[in-house]
């Protein structure tokens, strides 16, 4: 019965109820919505930087990540070949040939990434063959190029253009070789476009005297969530002569970027739940001053006072359910044909792109963050009620009974 | 037997910083089953008496003794308890809770002691048959009039089968054939259940019903 009441006085005053119940429902979409953004764009990023070239794990000559030289070659890359076969546990490998260099073109140059491949291979690990714009991706041409659309810009060239690539050998010299540019590649990342090219591994092998050498291997796992447990393995098989990386400790920016991202939705609920408190605490309170005749009598037959703010504060927490399970179904129904469309943020496109989104945000839900917010909403609601309630208790019945 | 006792009981306010002394140390007894009204001009102080016998109100000085029992020493759960077990109240102005029925409101006290649902609602029904109002049970009270709204209140007040039902001027909004119903029904109740009523009221069909008729002025008792 004491449910009742509460449920009929919330209704008493039906406008007042419902302008609390939407700025409920309001607040759980923002909340539904923001982090639906938030781990969409989250996933993106890291998606996007683990397909284009990070992978899941990395493994090179131990100090190879630190101090990227031509020397830094993997001498015995059979070894890491026989293991990686054997491991049941990973799904693709890339061998690359990788060191940093200069590209030129008839009218300007530019510092790059070199990346030397085995095209069939590469694509088995990162999305860049997914990712060609214009002309082809890689073949078995040892003068193939590819370069990214923001360094085709920069160097004015289109397909079918010829550009130097140079690069410091390991005899201390300075190699170089002529590509024809035979595609070109957008991805998310702005920043990897300006940088990145690809080139046969033969012909990087050749142009720094390394011989059949490789300087990285780029591994995906079969199971995503097991990347810490093959990354320990490899390291016990492989020993101490290599370093095995998985994305964490390739990407330590971006992890921290994304702790700082779970961090800031948690600050913005707080902010949302914050202006709800106040919502409610003024609804609550002018609820309880008109009733206060109504208190006085419950107090003369007997309610305790115990019970009286048990009422009040179900009725906050009754607003809180209510508006809890309207906003997320709300939520849900924007959210999840945006999951499936996308949001496209081109407007932003840029700054994305330094970020390495993309300019279409899936958002993603996460059944976690509903039910965090499933929990959080009546919890602020009751937090809501607790001055207003108190208020209610804190009156002597003769005061209220006969309050006008 | 007394069952309600005062002993040099005062009540004094404050309004706009000066004293008002309602009550003037008024030693009263009151025995179980009467029927006693308290009578006087306004502002004589018997609405205050009321609410000082009925526990709802702080003495300034003196006591209130309820089967012995000293209330100015009860805290605020044990004066709650004393009312839901002990008392039951009628108020002028009928004052039921407007957001439940007719069966709810008198339900209600019943739901604060505990009693199961079907048991409460058996006994409320059973209730309002004796009380002629069993047709009102489903109806709010802004559908009821002033004579049904009092009748179901005087229900409430009784369901829990209480020592004592304290009634501050339950005529005064009621016509005079409706005020004459009501205590019609007191009276019954007085007399079958031996229910003590106490009134206050300056209604003369309600001070000819009086067993027993006090008359407060200014505080003090006049005539008993």
């Amino acid at each position: 019965m004491l449910i009742k009441l509460a449920w009929r006085n919330i209704w008493r005053n039906r406008r007042r109820s419902l302008i609390v119940l939407t700025s409920v429902v309001v607040g759980l979409v923002a909340i539904v919505i923001s982090d639906g953004l938030s781990n969409g764009m989250i996933g993106q990023m890291l998606f996007n930087q683990i397909n284009l070239n990070i992978s899941h794990i990395q493994i090179h000559k131990k100090g190879f990540n630190n101090n990227k030289t031509v020397k830094n070659f993997i001498s015995d890359y059979k070894k890491v070949d026989e293991v990686l076969k054997d491991d049941s546990s990973i799904k693709s490998y890339s061998k690359r040939v990788f060191i940093t260099g200069i590209l030129s073109s008839a009218n300007n140059s530019s510092g790059v990434n070199i990346y030397g491949i085995d095209p069939e291979q590469e694509a088995k690990v990162s999305i860049i063959k997914n990712s060609m714009i214009e002309g082809s991706y890689l073949t078995k041409n040892k003068r193939d190029i590819i370069i990214g659309k923001k360094l085709a810009e920069k160097l004015e060239v289109e397909v079918g253009d010829k550009v130097v690539a140079m690069a410091n050998t390991l005899k201390g010299n300075i190699g170089s070789e002529v590509f024809r540019v035979v595609g070109i590649f957008k991805t998310a990342s702005s920043e990897f476009d300006k940088t990145a090219i690809y080139i046969p591994a033969g012909t990087e092998q050749n142009m720094l005297n390394i011989g059949d050498k490789y300087y990285e291997y780029a591994i995906i796992t079969k199971d995503y969530g097991k990347v810490d447990e093959t990354q320990k393995y490899l390291e016990a098989k492989l020993g101490n002569s290599f370093e095995v990386l998985s994305y964490k400790d390739l990407l330590p920016m971006l992890i921290y970027q994304i702790e700082l991202y779970k961090e800031t939705m948690w600050i913005l609920n707080v902010i949302i739940g914050l202006a709800l408190i106040f919502g409610i605490i003024n609804s609550m309170l002018m609820s309880v001053f008109e009733r206060i005749r109504e208190f006085g009598v419950l107090m003369s037959i007997g309610m305790k006072n115990s019970r009286i703010y048990l009422m009040i504060v179900t009725e906050a927490f009754i607003i809180g359910i209510v508006g809890t399970i309207v906003g997320i179904v709300v939520g849900l129904l924007l959210e999840i044909p945006l999951a499936h469309t996308g949001i496209d943020l081109s407007f932003f496109s840029s700054g994305l792109e330094a970020f390495g989104i993309g300019t279409v945000i899936y958002p993603v839900l996460s059944i976690g963050n509903i039910i965090m917010s499933s929990i959080f909403m009546p919890f602020v609601a009751i937090l809501g009620a607790l001055y207003p309630a108190y208020k209610a208790i804190k009156l002597e019945p003769i005061y209220a009974i006969y309050y006008v | 037997m007394e069952i309600l006792r005062t002993e040099k009981l005062e009540k004094t306010y404050q309004d706009n910083g000066l004293p008002v002394h309602a009550i003037k140390g008024i030693d009263l007894g009151i025995g179980k089953g009467e029927f006693l009204v308290i009578a006087g001009p306004s502002g004589s102080g018997k609405t205050t008496l009321l609410n000082l016998l009925g526990a709802l109100d702080k003495p300034t000085n003196g006591k209130v003794f309820f089967e012995n029992e000293d209330l100015t020493q009860k805290d605020k759960n044990g004066l709650s308890s004393l009312r839901l077990h002990k008392l039951g109240f009628i108020f002028q102005a009928y004052n039921l809770i407007p957001v439940l029925s007719a069966i709810e409101n008198i339900e209600f006290s019943m739901m604060l002691l505990g009693i199961p649902e079907s048991e409460r609602e058996n006994k409320a029904l059973s209730l309002m048959e004796e009380l002629g109002i069993k047709d009102l049970a489903h109806k709010r009270p802004n559908e009821m009039s002033g004579g049904q709204q009092q009748r179901v209140a005087v229900a409430r007040a009784i369901v829990n089968n209480p020592t004592v039902v304290l009634a501050d001027e339950p005529t005064a909004n009621l016509d005079s054939v409706t005020a004459g119903h009501l205590l019609d029904l007191m009276e019954q109740m007085n007399k079958d259940k031996n229910i003590t009523f106490i009134f206050s009221s300056h209604d003369k069909q309600v001070m000819d019903r009086a067993k027993r008729l006090l008359i407060l002025k200014d505080g003090i008792i006049e005539k008993s």
